[in-house]
């Protein structure tokens, strides 16, 4: 029964760690971070960095790591490593270090509207490995907002899973605006139930390097699978976000969502994959990505990767990549409006799609104050 | 002031090297309506689009004045800004823009501080009642997922509601059924008897007479191979309408 791991299985995890290939060897032109590489420096204890947990419901439990570990022992267990995969390299690293986190469960049938908002915070050079499980019961429903506040020079490597039992709605935000020196990278995972819906909605705004895996597996029918990402590097900005939606069987939909942008010599790239299995026949898989490039120091790489082995299958895969388009910057200011406000309108609204799947109308503002900011520094 | 105007003057644009217009003399006063007729690929729209600073046309000759000020050497916004509306023949879609933002951005931009939102919203829901559009327009983006008719009535609900000096409608006739013509005929006739500052003056540009039954011109021009060869009263775009543009142009000699 997984509880947090024992010093045997945290050696293990860094060797599987070291042993693990990123997916990431063949990164774009411009990419000049080889993650294969890369050396955290650990805190092996996972004691830095703290949470805070906002909770309004009495219903559901929202807790740290350990006292879930110590005190929900049974239903801890049937989440936590339940929806992660051998190939997430950069969560055994988090596996390794795991000490700090929350545990979130919602009991059958209860629906929440309130958010329960996970706030992870690192001091300026602290190693951080936070680690978030979700367990939704039948039927049950929560939004959950991870946020993380970090000093300079943080490091993060973290995991978010989400496992669920039929019917249940999960959705899971976060968004990170951290010191452009800070380093974040995160393995999000979801297994969701039969006829559950699990929704991520991802926003990599700060961190001089950011790298996102977010997955859901689908191992039932009647799941509706939603990934939106935005991305924005600026200045010396990397951003490198992998999707993966695996429809193991059929009859469910998936939707991904990516709008990213990059301006001054920031760099970005997004690998889009969805394979949709031989016996997972009426499947409905849909993958959107555009990139704007607002300068032309900036780069984004756009990688779809469709794997369709059965046959009765809707699939839908859709690309853009360019500059702010002229007709509409004249468009704009024929009517008065001053060029740099009309690219700095359409520039956001580039993103308002992706912005429109994100919890709450504050998370919702803070998001477009922090794209604009980028737009128009 | 002698110099109150539209006032366009030998007006010569390329686009890509070509010479579309070939020396354009034409005035619009205020609070009158001129249409500017012609075949397809005549230069209605490069004219249209010159005026308005598209940076594809290249004015290569002539001027161009407002109210006596040089639309030529302002910048697109500048020249909305002193009082110049053109009205798309294929106005841009914009997602993630709402339709009220936009307004209200255009609106302070060519009127700034005179409105506070809130004005600003009955103002819309007023001009969208006359308009006869349904108030989900406001939940919309900008042009995005509009039918071609939605598309023109959004241009005449920006026309009504930036109230400016002078309009160039570019084909806003194109595809629109009678109701909607109607309410185009209806938003310029508001706007020559104008409640906000001072009469709009138009150019109205249109392939087909039909729209002129909605509003009555002042003067008509008829445009061929990127010169205007024929100006007359009302009465030059009933000849239109029986004869076509064949016997005009054989008149003008522009075929050879």
């Amino acid at each position: 029964m997984p509880s947090l791991p024992t010093t045997d299985e945290r050696s293990a995890a860094l060797t599987a760690f070291a042993q693990t290939r990123s997916g990431r060897e063949k990164p774009g032109r411009y990419w000049k971070i080889d993650l294969e590489t890369l050396v955290p420096e650990a805190s092996a204890d996972g004691t830095a960095g703290s949470v805070a947990i906002e909770n309004a419901s009495p219903r559901a439990i929202a807790v740290d790591l350990k006292s879930a570990a110590r005190e929900h022992a049974e239903l801890f267990a049937r989440a936590f490593r339940a929806a992660i995969e051998p190939q997430h390299k950069f969560a055994h690293l988090a596996l390794a270090h795991a000490g700090l986190g929350a545990f979130i469960y919602v009991p059958a049938d209860c629906a929440l509207d309130e958010p329960i908002v996970v706030r992870y915070r690192a001091a300026a050079n602290e190693a951080i490995f936070p680690y978030t499980v979700v367990l939704a019961e039948r039927g049950a429903r929560v939004t959950v907002i991870e946020r993380l506040e970090l000093g300079p020079e943080a490091f993060v490597c973290g995991v978010a899973e989400i496992v669920t039992d039929a019917g249940a709605d999960v959705t899971y935000a976060s968004a990170q605006f951290a010191p452009e020196n800070a380093r974040v990278l995160f393995t999000r995972a979801a297994r969701p139930g039969r006829d559950a819906r699990v929704a991520w909605a991802n926003a990599e705004l700060g961190a001089g390097l950011s790298v996102s895996d977010v997955a859901v597996t689908i191992a039932q029918p009647g799941v509706d699978a939603n990934i939106a990402t935005l991305f924005f590097p600026t200045g010396t900005q990397h951003v490198d976000v992998v999707s993966n939606i695996e429809h193991r069987v059929g009859d469910a939909t998936s939707d991904t969502l990516v709008k990213s942008a990059a301006s001054g010599r920031g760099q970005g790239r997004f690998v889009g994959n969805i394979r949709i299995a031989a016996n997972a026949q009426h499947s409905d898989a849909a993958l959107r990505d555009d990139a704007l490039l607002l300068s032309e120091g900036a780069h984004i790489d756009s990688v779809p990767a469709l794997e369709i082995a059965a046959n009765d299958v809707k699939a839908y895969h859709g690309a853009t990549v360019g500059a702010l388009d002229q007709d509409s910057i004249f468009y704009m200011t024929s009517r008065g409006i001053e060029r740099a406000q009309a690219e700095r309108m359409i520039a956001l609204g580039f993103f308002e799609p992706a912005i429109d799947r994100f919890p709450t109308e504050a998370l919702r503002e803070e998001l477009r104050t922090a794209l604009q900011a980028k737009v128009a520094p | 002031m002698s110099e109150l105007g539209l006032r366009i003057a030998g007006l010569h644009c390329s686009v890509e090297g070509n010479e579309i217009l070939k020396g354009i003399d034409l005035t619009v006063e205020p609070g009158k309506v001129h249409a500017l007729m012609g075949p397809n690929g005549s230069g209605k729209s490069t004219l249209a689009l010159s005026l308005a600073g598209h940076p594809h046309y290249d004015v290569t000759a002539g001027t161009a004045t407002l109210d006596g000020e040089d639309l030529l050497a302002l910048a697109p916004d500048k020249r909305a800004r002193a009082g110049l509306f053109l009205s798309f023949q294929y106005p841009a879609a914009i997602p993630g823009v709402k339709v009220p933002n936009f307004l209200y951005a255009a609106r302070q931009a060519v009127r700034p501080g005179e409105l506070t939102p809130a004005k600003f919203r009955a103002l819309l829901l007023e001009k969208m009642d006359v308009l006869g559009m349904d108030p989900s327009f406001l939940g919309r983006y900008l042009n995005d997922g509009f039918s071609g008719g939605e598309k023109k009535r959004l241009e005449m609900l920006q026309l009504a509601v930036l109230a400016p000096k002078y309009a160039i409608m570019d084909e806003t006739d194109s595809g629109l059924d009678v109701d909607a013509l109607k309410d185009v005929g209806n938003t310029v006739k508001a706007l020559r008897a104008s409640d906000e500052g001072r009469p709009t003056g138009f150019l109205i540009i249109t392939h087909y007479p039909r729209i002129l039954q909605y509003i009555t011109p002042d003067v008509v021009h008829v445009m061929i191979d990127g010169r205007i060869v024929k100006t007359g009263g009302p009465d030059l775009a009933q000849r239109v309408e029986r004869e076509g543009y064949d016997t005009l142009r054989e008149e003008s000699g522009a075929l050879a």
